[in-house]
């Protein structure tokens, strides 16, 4: 007999009368994996909400272990016993890791502290998922992956048998990945339930047995993952046709093409002797094997940091660090982290143009003839909305188009799908080809392939120990969870 | 009824209750008045009426809100999602305590709702449905077995065959009566359905049938409404399986959990679009909107809302059915009701 853990029936959630989540229909089972993907991003923080605290429904009922604890007709506004893990800590980043686990948790009356005790006790979960953690290290100090796996840990220990994890595979490397779907398998042998939502089906199918595809706040369908054809139908037409022409289309454009940007011999803490040029206009994926490798080079690229060894050329200009006016970054989740709501959308578009035209602020006949040339691409509209009221879209064009407007030679964009679901992964796509149509090389730093692959001309996967080149024509032996990468 | 029951019944009423806090705000303020004006006018006392005057506004605005705001929350809830085309049942009653007048008029309109005539007629709907015509069965059931007879002596097995199983599909669908049915004589129907179909697509078209083998016989006993799988078995064939091009595929696949059985019947055709799904679903999960449904509409779904609309009527609206599609994709429906075993307690909720 199937024991469920968690079921969803017919749903409908408002906040302030928009409808969220509508016929929301969706079951776990004790020991499952279920993935979760969403086609859109719409109504997945209200389904998150709604896992953690049982706010009033318009209709529908909520189950746990066959008892309803949410419905229409009587909301307590409890919280449930289930544990969300993803990009936001939540830890306490000043304490140590056994007090994180032990201390904090509900039922824990010793007035006096008893470290020795807590950490023998602690030592049999980490060593029955093979894991190494020094249990006196504050929280602040461990990794990205140390802290997924932690708070895991303490769901366990907490005994919460259902729990969420939340974009996982944006935060932690292949290997980590790996590991951590070793661990997530060891506990639902055990009984714990998970839902692994996740952007990736290639991700997805590597831990899940099936998933359920959400769109517009409701789950449209459950498919097995072990089946090849879901995989095909999942991807729209529109997507597939995208990859397809681009993939053809970078085969002419690709013949002849000047250096924009190389890096000789660079060495940091964790970098070992990283090489590699991009030409004008080229696509170079970076697969980051290393999360403190990953840590490192994001910190040169945004912090100005100045690697310990090694040269950066900038075409025929070599360069101490990566702070020069012709290499551009666009940070991870751009639309949060590369936004200015207190200025205007003219001043957020222009803000990197002022380095190349100085009196751009003084004349405003260079702001009118930028919102006449830009103006029916972007949408006239725009240049007179607060930028906080924007749609994600049109965010996303605008820092791209800040980019394009700054013309670059090199532009590193770090993980630049992560958090975009499905239309605005195919959106940002489109705003990365224009920009190689422009001759600014893109170099893709991420730590998973998902997109990447697809548009890169080459690959280098860096780890700790150093770096290896694939070329465009060797892909298809690295893609096999990647069904878009085979040939039509 | 007791006079505690008849105290409690008065009581429930928020119009009663408005007044009687409306006379005791009266007595109350007028009360604390005419204390103020003394003590001002003395010089004494002031602090203490004053402080009785807060202590009693405070007790009748805590009243007012749990004994009149609350209950007219819960009330306007019920009533809104009626006018949104949602079922109710006695139980949401319960809620409804504006007026005893008002109170009359949603039991009468409950009683309506649940009415076995209303039962009869979403049967009734059921039967039209899968037979297609209205017709005489009797006249059918003779005409049936005289060309099976025919057939058999002109040596036509298939033809024979075919009419065998075109009259005990009649059989089932018309003469049994009873609302609850065990999951064994659904399916059988459902198998002498998918064999006259058989004939249409030939090869063309599989049934799979997927189970636990350890909880076949439990699945087997359970209790279900009539004609809850073959409608539905119907509907996949006809927009789903049929208008795929090459091979298509039909599962029906039960899962038992403690307290439910989860019977899904799966296609691997066409599916729909995501409007068309959500519109779908919105109509499944609308009761009412089922039941004032005209036949002539002729839209989509009909059947599907149909056995959605008696499993509410039977089991409450916890329980019901879902659909799950993509275009291409093909479609899933699940229902979802709970484990009923015995005849007794068929008896009981019927």
């Amino acid at each position: 007999m199937n024991r469920e853990v968690f079921r969803m029936e017919r749903v409908t959630y408002q906040e302030n009368g928009v409808t969220f989540l509508k016929d929301f229909n969706l079951r776990i089972d004790e020991g499952e994996i279920l993935g979760l993907i969403p086609v859109n991003g719409y109504g997945l923080n209200a389904f998150l909400k709604l896992l953690e605290v049982n706010y009033p429904l318009e209709d529908g009922y909520v189950y746990s272990r066959g008892e309803i604890i949410n419905s229409w007709k009587d909301s307590k506004r409890t919280r449930n016993r289930i544990s969300v893990i993803g990009a936001e800590n939540r830890l306490v980043e000043t304490l140590s890791v056994t007090d994180n686990i032990f201390v904090l948790r509900k039922g824990f009356r010793q007035e006096v502290i008893r470290t020795g005790l807590l950490r023998r006790q602690l030592l049999p979960f980490l060593a029955d998922i093979g894991m190494d953690i020094p249990t006196e290290m504050p929280v602040e100090r461990l990794t990205v992956f140390q802290r997924v796996v932690l708070e895991l840990l303490r769901a366990v220990v907490f005994g919460q048998k259902f729990i969420v994890l939340n974009e996982i595979g944006a935060l932690i490397s292949y290997e980590e990945l790996d590991k951590l779907h070793e661990i997530l398998r060891h506990y639902a042998a055990q009984g714990f339930s998970f839902l692994y939502i996740c952007l990736h089906y290639e991700e997805t199918s590597r831990i899940c047995e099936r998933c359920a595809m959400m769109s517009h706040g409701r789950i449209l369908k459950l498919i097995p993952c072990n089946d090849e054809e879901s995989a095909e139908r999942l991807y729209t037409a529109e997507y597939k046709r995208m990859v397809r022409v681009h993939m053809e289309n970078r085969q002419e454009k690709l013949k002849a093409q000047r250096q924009a940007f190389a890096a000789e011999h660079l060495r940091g803490e964790h970098l070992r002797d990283l090489s590699f040029t991009v030409g004008a206009g080229e696509c170079l994926a970076m697969q980051i094997l290393d999360n403190s490798v990953f840590v490192e080079l994001r910190s040169f690229l945004l912090q100005n940091q100045v690697p310990e060894g090694g040269e950066l050329w900038v075409g025929k200009r070599r360069r101490r660090n990566f702070s020069d006016r012709r290499i551009a970054v666009i940070q991870e989740l751009a639309t949060r982290t590369m936004v200015f709501p207190e200025l205007s959308y003219m001043e957020n578009l222009c803000i990197s143009l002022s380095m190349r035209v100085p009196a751009l602020w003084l004349r405003k006949s260079i702001r009118r003839s930028i919102r006449r040339e830009y103006g029916p691409i972007l949408g006239e509209e725009v240049f007179d909305l607060p930028v906080s009221s924007l749609t994600e879209r049109q965010k996303y064009q605008m820092i791209y188009t800040r980019v394009q407007l700054a013309r670059p030679d090199v532009v590193f964009c770090i993980q630049p799908f992560k958090g975009a679901d499905l239309p605005h992964r195919i959106h940002i796509w489109r705003l990365l080809e224009q920009l190689m149509d422009h001759g600014i090389a893109v170099v893709l730093v991420s730590l998973n392939l998902s997109d990447s692959l697809s548009m890169a001309d080459r690959l280098l996967v860096i780890g700790k120990e150093g770096s290896q080149e694939v070329l465009r024509k060797d892909f298809p032996t690295l893609a096999e969870e990647v069904p878009w990468m085979k040939p039509v | 009824m007791s006079w505690k029951e008849k105290w409690k019944n008065k009581w429930k009423y928020i119009s009663n209750r408005v007044q009687v806090l409306g006379v005791l705000a009266l007595v109350a303020f007028s009360v604390s008045g005419a204390a103020q004006l003394v003590a001002a006018e003395t010089g004494k006392g002031v602090l203490f009426t004053g402080c009785l005057t807060l202590l009693a506004g405070a007790t009748l605005a805590a009243a007012f809100w749990f004994w009149v705001v609350h209950p007219y929350r819960e009330h306007e809830k019920v009533e809104k999602r009626f006018l949104a085309g949602y079922m109710f049942s006695r139980e949401d009653l319960e809620r409804a305590v504006l007026t005893p007048t008002m109170r009359e008029q949603m039991e009468m309109l409950e009683r309506m709702l649940h009415s076995p005539q209303l039962m009869d007629l979403n049967k009734r709907q059921a039967q039209y449905l899968a037979l297609q015509n209205q017709i005489n069965p009797h006249f059918l059931y003779n005409t049936l077995e005289s060309i099976r007879g025919e057939a058999l002596i002109a040596g036509l097995d298939s033809v024979a065959d075919m009419t065998e199983s075109l009259a005990k599909f009649f059989r089932y669908t018309i003469t049994k009566v009873e609302n609850l049915v065990s999951v064994e004589e659904e399916l059988d129907n459902c198998e002498t359905y998918f064999g006259i179909q058989k004939y249409r697509f030939g090869d063309r078209l599989q049934l799979h049938i997927e189970y636990d083998p350890d909880e076949w016989e439990e699945i087997m006993n359970c209790r279900i409404p009539k004609l809850t799988l073959q409608p539905i078995l119907e509907n996949s064939i006809i927009h789903g399986t049929e208008l795929k091009i090459g091979e298509g595929n039909l599962w029906i696949r039960f899962r038992r959990t403690e307290n439910r059985l989860i019977i899904t019947i799966s296609d691997d055709g066409v599916g729909m679009d995501e409007e068309t799904l959500a519109s779908l679903n919105a109509k499944l999960n609308r009761g009412v909107d089922a039941i004032t449904q005209q036949p002539e509409e002729k839209q989509g779904g009909i059947a599907l809302a149909n056995v959605n609309n008696r499993i509410h009527l039977i089991f409450g609206d916890e329980y019901g059915m879902h659909v799950y599609s993509m275009a291409d994709s093909g479609t899933d429906v699940e229902i979802s009701i709970p484990v009923v075993t015995r005849l007794e307690s068929k008896e009981e909720r019927v």
